[in-house]
């Protein structure tokens, strides 16, 4: 973590511990929920997309805020059959794409955009800015072996040592054999693999908006290390507002998609319904902002239904 | 109708000439980091070198994406509740219907060298034989996922912030295998009002709060065409003439022609306790978290029940070690990255 992100950290948690949480509506004004509207949203997400479900966390790190049963919401075991990053790779072919410098020279990523966009928009007053956050891009996207990977090295001693014959498959004829499963052992990396994600929705008492949180595993159901997590992310957001930091209710590090501009970004989305004559409904409000995720975690293929139209590019 | 519980085939070579083997998809594991937070605080506050088995819950949920299968995972919320926190947990996760809870058991050894030396053969046989019991008792018909009940061996090194781990998803071996008479989505098997009765007797079932973690059930479906859904428990009140039985359960598996593992023992408990030869079963899945008639398959069976398993003292055979890879192998996890103290404190520096 840079520096910078880190005192913004303490700067939030500080601002966090001493103000109250949002308890007057300022949802259609500036895109971002009280905590009682984000409860209703996810009640209205859960009833209707009934993949999502409200989870209690642990009994330690509860918000006294929320409701102990409605800490955050979750989906488990949503697919990702591509990688984000290889899709658009395909996408936009073979304009503008830069080859991004890192210390060890040898895995560099390619990127699709050399300077990732930051739009600004006028209405940003009361929403912290961006760059406080910004993290060094050479660092963040090195490709990192998985937990698993990084450890099997030691190991392969003690594993080959019992891998003898009594640990052969058993023939079970009513088993199904594994052809399935591990169809492709993937030495080349041109093989996507399946991965799958738990995605779980958290309120942020600092930007009054939800926060999505990503939590990885590989094809044989191993943890991903969070920075791999990036390989899902599009690129425009992969190098800036993706983040990786340490979930409010699980244990351990979470790749998140960084809050400073949902306000921002819900508040467009909600003009633009408005100018279409849509009144916008406060307990819709996640089903907006999973579309809006969509754009950030394309490949990712979690449930929202969607009971409006909100028309092709609404941000 | 009633021909489906009654039919003499005893197997083997039957109708339509497919009669393939019945075979099942094995369950796969998946376990959450806080699992492992959990244990090793565990283990370091309470267990100490205690090594007696933990009864854990592993949580699983009926398939609902067309490409992958759900799995069993274990959570921290798995193992006992921490001394501080009784109370509030097991209300918690009641009712939420994508945790169906699963009864399971840990055997955590002190040493590397007692985690291989587990006979792993007469492990799975224990458990195989505890499900046999639960059968042969009724417990099952009160609790049904007892039928599913999983074992967990692991080695915890603490020092390394790394675990050993290997599952087992014990099944009671049917000898000769049962036979598969036909498979097909629901949607295909069933007409178009009996598809649309049973869509919405299900959403129910998994809505209530009292049933949604209950993962095996019975179907029936009048000759209306209206879909009823009942616990094991209602068994004797489902024996009407003129309706068909369906035999449900949650599957966790997406493929388009078997079933997955849990029917496995469902097939058993249903030749042991109810000495039926023939079924047609259910395998229910889910799409956007609503019952999906075009993934949920309609399968027909027939199996006849083996002999040694007419002595209630008998310890079937059972299998259900994961595999790894494809490979009979343990798998390693580690989080020294993110549990070590030392490489934290280095990290945060």
């Amino acid at each position: 973590m840079v520096l910078s992100q880190k005192l913004h950290e303490a700067f939030k948690g500080t601002v966090e511990r001493i103000t109250g949480p949002r308890t007057v509506s300022a949802f259609k004004e500036k895109g971002v929920l009280s905590v009682s509207e984000f409860v209703a949203a996810g009640d209205s997400l859960v009833s209707k997309c009934p993949t999502w479900s409200w989870e209690a966390g642990e009994p330690s790190k509860r918000k006294s805020y929320l409701p102990a049963d409605k800490q955050y919401l979750i989906t488990r075991n949503v697919p990702c059959l591509r990688r984000a990053i290889s899709v658009e790779e395909e996408y936009e072919a073979a304009g503008g794409e830069v080859l991004l410098d890192n210390d060890d020279n040898d895995d560099g990523w390619l990127a699709t955009h050399g300077n990732p966009r930051v739009t600004k928009s006028e209405d940003e007053e009361n929403l912290p800015s961006m760059d406080t956050l910004e993290i060094s891009s050479g660092r963040a996207i090195r490709s990192i072996p998985s937990y698993f990977g990084g450890q099997e090295e030691e190991d392969i001693p003690d594993m080959a040592e019992y891998e003898d014959s009594e640990n052969l498959v058993e023939m079970d004829p009513a088993t199904l054999q594994s052809t399935y499963f591990v169809a492709h052992e993937p030495e080349d990396d041109n093989i996507l693999r399946t991965r799958t994600y738990d995605i779980s929705i958290t309120y942020d008492k600092y930007y009054q908006t939800p926060r999505v949180w990503l939590t990885g595993y590989d094809e044989s159901r191993m943890p991903l290390q969070p920075e791999l997590v990036l390989e899902d992310v599009s690129q425009d957001h992969a190098h800036k507002t993706v983040t990786i930091e340490d979930h409010p209710h699980l244990p351990g590090k979470h790749a998140s998609v960084h809050p400073c501009r949902h306000g921002a970004v819900m508040k467009k989305i909600i003009d633009v319904l408005m100018s279409r004559g849509v009144e916008p409904e406060v307990d819709k409000y996640l089903f907006l902002f999973l579309k809006f995720m969509a754009s950030v975690i394309p490949t990712i293929e979690y449930d929202y239904t969607m009971e409006f139209d909100l028309g092709s590019s609404s941000h | 109708m009633s021909s489906i519980s009654s039919s003499k085939n005893g197997g083997g070579g039957g109708g339509g000439g497919d009669g393939r083997i019945l075979q099942f998809a094995p369950l796969g594991s998946i376990v959450d980091d806080g699992f492992w937070r959990r244990l090793s605080s565990l283990k370091l506050d309470t267990l100490g070198i205690d090594q007696s088995p933990i009864e854990i819950t592993g949580f699983y949920a009926p398939c609902s994406h067309t490409q992958v299968s759900n799995h069993l995972t274990l959570l921290a919320e798995s193992l006992p509740p921490e001394p501080s926190e009784q109370s509030s947990l097991r209300e918690t996760s009641h009712g939420n219907r994508n945790r169906c809870p699963v009864p399971g058991t840990l055997l955590n050894t002190n040493t590397l060298e007692s985690f291989h030396a587990l006979d792993r053969e007469s492990l799975l046989r224990m458990e195989g034989k505890k499900i046999f019991e639960d059968i042969c008792s009724g417990k099952v018909e009160e609790d049904a996922s007892l039928l599913s009940r999983f074992l967990i061996i692991s080695f915890a090194d603490l020092k390394k912030w790394s675990f050993r781990y290997w599952f087992a998803f014990p099944a009671l071996v049917l000898d000769p295998p049962a036979t598969l008479i036909n498979i097909q989505p629901a949607a295909k098997m069933l007409n178009p009002e009996e598809a649309e009765s049973l869509s919405a007797a299900c959403n129910e079932w998994r809505n209530s709060i009292s049933t949604a973690g209950v993962p095996f059930f019975l179907v029936t479906i009048s000759s209306n065409s209206q879909a009823t859904v009942r616990p094991l428990q209602d068994w004797e009140f489902c024996q009407d003439d003129g309706q068909k039985i369906l035999f449900g359960f949650y599957d966790p598996c997406h493929l388009p022609n078997h079933p997955g593992w849990p029917l496995r023992n469902f097939v058993a408990f249903i030749c042991l306790r109810w000495k039926l030869e023939k079924i047609q079963f259910l395998c229910y899945r889910e799409r956007h978290g609503l019952a999906d008639m075009g993934s949920s398959l309609v399968g027909e069976a027939s199996f006849s029940l083996p002999q040694g398993w007419k002595d209630p003292q008998c310890v079937p055979k059972a299998v259900g070690w994961e595999l790894n890879k494809g490979k009979l192998s343990s798998r390693i996890i580690s989080l020294a990255e993110a549990m070590n103290p030392e490489r934290l404190a280095v990290s945060a520096a």
